[in-house]
């Protein structure tokens, strides 16, 4: 089972919504799938969602990079970034999914999201049980990957009677 | 202007505030969730409240309604700022008694221009 374009669009959309207004870095969307779990230390930081839909946006990045971000949205040098980049990292993906949460709403019936939740560290994975469809989509920004991914839970559901 | 800003991310409330500098002003205070906005607002005087939804212990909304109940900050110009962006959302915070609303992401043109509209009603 995959993910629509469409709705992989819409994130990318939201994804760079948030880093052109908030964090000011340019993303480059790279084309290809990539591994999405990078070697050495990484982060990843998740805001799930339900309602019409359930599933979770997925940062996964490196923490390397993680700290440019959070350097980037508080106006701080990389090196000075210390313990800020948790929450800093979890209010990213909080506006990602917030953003892409009201792209959706534009089309479909609305979804409520979770508060964000962080994992860091080293040579771990992240794994799915169930019926779970997984669609990503990578980015570079300043020579760092940072994908960002959708999880959906469950099979397309059915389409809203518009009332026409 | 002084403002205070309530928000249980402290990544939030620095960028709030950094904004906030970047537009001149630089009495800022701080509150990580409603409760505490409650009890800064009985010990400070500010010019504007700046406020997140989603907080724990007593959340954006509930803190509005307790603003609005007290005679001393009734008039007190309220700001939210959120990622809720549906029309029931907004609707639910200006029953509350917010005078603006921002959803985030933001730039800082947003906020100043929400300032503006919040302190004319």
């Amino acid at each position: 089972m995959t993910i629509s374009a469409e709705l992989l669009t819409k994130l990318a959309d939201a994804t760079n919504e948030v880093f052109g207004t908030m964090i000011l870095k340019p993303l480059v969307a790279i084309p290809a799938w990539i591994p999405i779990e990078p070697r050495g230390a990484h982060v990843i930081a998740t805001v799930a969602f339900a309602g019409y839909r359930r599933g979770a946006v997925a940062i996964h990045t490196s923490v390397e990079a993680a700290r440019g971000i959070t350097g980037a949205l508080l106006g701080l040098p990389a090196t000075a970034v210390n313990g800020e980049m948790p929450d800093a990292m979890g209010e990213v993906a909080n506006m990602i999914a917030g953003a892409f949460r009201r792209k959706l709403a534009a089309i479909e019936p609305p979804s409520e999201i979770s508060v964000p939740t962080l994992t860091i560290g080293s040579d771990f994975s992240t794994r799915y049980l169930g019926s779970v469809r997984r669609g990503n989509c990578p980015f570079e920004m300043d020579g760092h990957t940072i994908a960002v991914e959708l999880i959906l839970i469950g099979t397309e559901p059915a389409a809203v009677d518009s009332g026409d | 202007m002084r403002f205070l800003v309530v928000d249980d991310s402290s990544t939030m409330r620095r960028i709030i505030i950094n904004t906030l500098h970047k537009l001149g002003h630089t009495e800022c205070h701080e509150a990580a969730n409603g409760r505490e906005g409650v009890e800064r607002l009985a010990a400070i005087t500010v010019d504007m409240v700046i406020t997140d939804w989603h907080m724990p212990e007593m959340s954006g909304i509930d803190f509005i309604k307790s603003v609005r109940a007290n005679e001393a900050t009734k008039q007190l110009p309220v700001l939210m700022v959120t990622t809720n962006a549906a029309e029931d959302d907004i609707q639910e915070a200006l029953r509350a008694g917010v005078n603006n609303y921002v959803v985030k992401p933001f730039t800082p043109d947003t906020i100043k221009d929400k300032i503006q509209a919040a302190l004319k009603g």
